[in-house]
């Protein structure tokens, strides 16, 4: 890579304390026609030629190996855990993952209105760690028949993505963005949005309310994690 | 189809004439290992633009990042260690490598006409390069690199008229900030490394208008670059690249704590290379020339006689001068540097500043390493609330007048006074005597069974505080002294010692400090206890004979809160209340209110830490810090010091003696 630089001056430039060039050195283009003065010259002028190469692509390879396995970190790197930690202002989550909303069941309505909740993460980003986090918003709506007595939806739009609002006048979820519009259950009810309202996995124990938070691809019909 | 392609781009490019330009021009009496030197520095180059590129991808800029993101490269990232190590020891190998081929160029005459211009062109890059470095220094955001470049940028703000101006603009305002990184940042990996390929670039070309400078034509047959030479080249290039490789896996770069301006770094030093140049500073004569002379005009004249060596050539012996002067210098760059590594090493604060420095850098990245991370606010934040390291600064500053900590100030220092029959020019000093106990065991079982058996010899110290001697001259008073009409403590001591020195009675004096240590509030020191040991404990406290059927003095019948919550009232019956004694609730309030009716009433010497002395928070760090109340560490405890202070006044080999297990 770096060996090219010692490569000397056009030969009419020598200064005159140097020494006069020797005659042998007509312009060469082929290997090994320089010094060939003895027999054995070829033969070691190749071994020459494939150590010089060798080990001049060694020492440019080494660090451009190692700096590209450097780079590959992400490669080898799993998602880091943001294992909470109440006592630090983190978020408590349960060992599948679930975050333990800070609203319970009792505060929602029992007549089923939704609410809007923005859950927490603590979030880790390469060396920091931010505790608490808002990662996203959800509608929650207490249905005290069913199992769990919670159901809940990412406010995310399947369709392309905006966000999704409650219309109390109408009973109905919203979208501004290109009026695509949900029953209260999440089915569509246009064409609009390609599916339903993407539903998350809760889980109640007691009061508390459990929720898996995942984020789905929009625009198709399958329901897919990003 | 390979070769009608490269007939194809010759044809667009000229490249095969090129090429044979490079390859196969003469080298005249053969390759020699001496023409290696210029090859690896273009090596070297290559080394640090890889590294560097990688390093790049990972590093981020700011007062808030950058620390930490030199941390996650060189702890978290695969094989970041390497990677910086590599960058870090080349950028020492180049400077090296530069020296040597400088000196080279000189002896050889290489610098002679008609090959001025590339030998000041050589001169350039050697700035470029040194420049390189000195960024290079400041970019992990530690306190060494820190406080090294703020001595830089105050030289830059010492030259005459533009100074501040200057500096200002290195720094990107008048104090250090993000914009001092910013600036640096892109210095170091953008401006300059340009100018180094477009001065590199001009120096090879005109390197290759001259040719090489031959030593001796009659050497060997004449070769061509390629392969002869390029095979030398190589393996100079694969020696230097093995040296760097093994410094960054077996030494590895250092990453001293975070920088903090809030907190002096006593180790501060520029990198070695520039260690000659600090070194210079610290003569008296040329300190006494002012900043600007001693870093500006004096090697400014040092580097403009180099520079003229081309012109100096001219005259006669003009070569042999510049070549005596080339070895003078450098001998008086070795030895500078020689002395001052010299002088730092057989400095024993300075040593202890470096340990400090290292213990502080191991915790802090122990802390990084936790569950909580780095909190946006950087990690200098974790340092600065972490007892494990405050709590040693807070003693240092607040506590090691009197006391000392395992016979240092807690931060590994010895307190020292200059010796009145030292008549040296510069006095070492001689370690003084503490004047209060050594805390270095405050609280543990150790230090309770002093307290207990030997109590006389464990305060002895006291009896070298003026205050005490003042009043023992002229009150006769001497708490200490066994004789109970002086000291009640100290007679029971010696009763105490009598008691528990007989072999029959050993095992209850282990029992006695069970259980009053076990009777604290929790200490991250001792939190296991022997339930056997602690029970027997409780008895002898309450009235027990020992095994042997002696019957002692029951430390309950004058302090009688021991086995209660401990909590402060002001108020005493004349014997110190040693509920909870050695938990971190009893010692703050201790050092709070020394002299209350509580703890010694009017027998008190300790000046009281109020708020305004020490801040709450200050406590808090100092007192979780003795009762270890921190997370755990790996990161070792000074080494102690105590065989190195002077023994008390009077202390005594008596009755307690024989109680120690040594």
């Amino acid at each position: 890579m770096s060996n090219s630089e010692n490569s000397a001056s056009p030969p009419d430039d020598v200064t005159p304390d140097e020494v006069t060039v020797t005659p042998d050195t007509t312009d060469s283009h082929s290997d090994d026609d320089s010094s060939a003065t003895t027999e054995s010259a070829p033969r070691r002028n190749f071994m020459t030629q494939v150590l010089a190469a060798g080990i001049g692509g060694l020492v440019g390879l080494i660090p451009a190996v190692t700096g590209l396995l450097f780079f590959l970190d992400p490669l080898f790197r799993k998602k880091a855990a943001g294992n909470g930690d109440a006592k630090t202002g983190g978020v408590v989550k349960d060992s599948e993952g679930r975050i333990l909303l800070d609203v319970s069941l009792d505060a929602l309505p029992e007549d089923g209105t939704p609410q809007r909740y923005t859950v927490h993460d603590d979030i880790v980003n390469a060396w920091n760690k931010l505790p608490n986090q808002p990662i996203g918003s959800i509608w929650l709506r207490r249905i005290d028949s069913a199992t769990p007595p919670v159901i809940a939806f990412s406010t995310i739009c399947p369709h392309l993505g905006c966000s999704v609002d409650y219309r109390a006048t109408e009973g109905d979820y919203y979208c501004p963005c290109h009026t695509s519009a949900f029953k209260l259950d999440g089915t569509a009810l246009n064409d609009i949005p390609p599916r339903a309202m993407d539903e998350l996995e809760v889980k109640v124990t007691g009061t508390h309310i459990w929720l898996k938070y995942q984020e789905f691809r929009g625009a198709i019909q399958e329901k897919v994690e990003v | 189809m390979i070769r009608s392609f490269l007939v194809w781009l010759d044809d667009r490019t000229g490249c095969n004439e090129l090429i044979r330009e490079a390859l196969y021009e003469r080298v005249p009496g053969g390759a020699r290992w001496r023409y290696v030197w210029g090859s690896t520095l273009v090596f070297t180059f290559a080394l640090q633009m890889i590294t560097g590129i990688f390093l790049w991808t990972a590093y981020s800029p700011s007062a808030q990042s950058a620390w930490e993101s030199v941390y996650y490269i060189q702890e978290v990232m695969f094989l970041g260690n390497i990677v910086r190590g590599m960058h870090h020891f080349a950028a020492q190998a180049m400077t090296v490598l530069l020296a040597v081929h400088l000196i080279q160029v000189i002896i050889d005459g290489a610098y002679k006409a008609p090959r001025e211009i590339n030998f000041w062109l050589g001169l350039i890059l050697m700035k470029i390069v040194l420049a390189l470095g000195l960024t290079g220094y400041l970019l992990p955001w530690d306190q060494k690199g820190y406080y090294a470049t703020q001595v830089t940028t105050n030289i830059m703000g010492a030259t005459p008229v533009v100074g501040e101006y200057v500096q200002q603009i290195a720094q990107g305002g008048k104090e250090y900030g993000h914009h001092t990184l910013t600036r640096f940042f892109a210095m170091h990996a953008g401006i300059l490394p340009g100018m180094l390929i477009a001065f590199l670039g001009l120096h090879i070309y005109v390197f290759r208008r001259h040719g090489i400078k031959v030593h001796d034509p009659e050497h060997a047959p004449d070769t061509t670059f390629w392969p002869d030479q390029v095979l030398k080249d190589a393996v100079a290039c694969l020696g230097v690249l093995a040296v760097v490789l093994l410094l960054a896996i077996f030494k590895g770069a250092e990453l001293s704590p975070p920088a903090d301006p809030a907190q002096a770094y006593d180790a501060a030093r520029p990198e070695w290379y520039f260690l000659f140049l600090f070194r210079f500073l610290k003569f008296k004569l040329i300190g006494s020339l002012g900043l600007a002379a001693g870093a500006i005009y004096i090697p400014g004249i040092f580097f403009g006689v180099l520079v003229a060596m081309p012109l100096i050539a001219k005259l006669k012996k003009g070569h042999r001068f510049n070549v005596g002067y080339t070895w003078a210098v450098t001998a008086g760059i070795v030895a500078l540097t020689l002395l001052a590594v010299v002088e730092d090493s057989s400095n024993e604060d300075h040593q202890a500043a470096i340990a400090e420095a290292h213990r502080d850098g191991q915790r802090i990245q122990e802390l990084a390493r936790g569950p909580e991370m780095i909190p946006v606010e950087g990690a200098v934040s974790l340092l600065r609330t972490d007892p494990f390291v405050v709590g040693p600064r807070i003693f240092a500053k607040h506590c090691a007048n009197c006391h000392r900590f395992n016979g240092h100030n807690a931060r590994g220092r010895m307190i020292k006074v200059v010796d009145p029959n030292d008549k040296s020019a510069h006095p070492v000093g001689i370690v003084s005597a503490p004047e209060a106990t050594d805390l270095g065991n405050f609280g543990d079982r150790e230090w309770m069974e002093k307290v207990i058996v030997d109590y006389s010899n464990h305060f002895a110290p006291l009896r070298d505080a003026a205050w005490y001697q003042a009043l023992a001259e002229d009150e006769k008073v001497d708490d200490l002294n066994p004789d109970p009409e002086y000291s009640e403590m100290a007679g029971i001591s010696v009763e105490y010692a009598e008691a528990f020195g007989k072999p029959e009675n050993k095992q209850d004096l282990a029992s006695l400090v069970e259980y009053l240590v076990s009777l604290r509030s929790w200490r991250g020191d001792v939190d296991q206890f022997n339930p056997s040991l602690v029970e027997r404990g409780r008895a002898i406290l309450d009235g027990d004979p020992l095994a042997d059927g002696t019957e002692i003095t029951s430390c309950t019948d004058c302090h009688d809160t021991i086995g209660e919550e401990f909590e402060y009232t002001d108020e005493g019956s004349g014997y110190p209340d040693l509920a909870e004694y050695a938990s971190a609730d009893w010692l703050k309030a201790f050092i709070r209110y020394p002299g209350s009716e509580q703890f010694y009433g009017e027998r008190n010497h300790m000046p009281a830490y109020g708020p305004t002395r020490m801040t709450e928070e200050e406590l808090d760090l100092l007192v979780r810090w003795m009762t270890k109340d921190y997370s755990p560490t790996e990161v070792e405890e000074y080494p102690s010091q105590l065989h190195r202070v002077p023994l008390a006044t009077g202390v005594t080999n008596g009755p307690a003696a024989t109680t120690e297990p040594e």
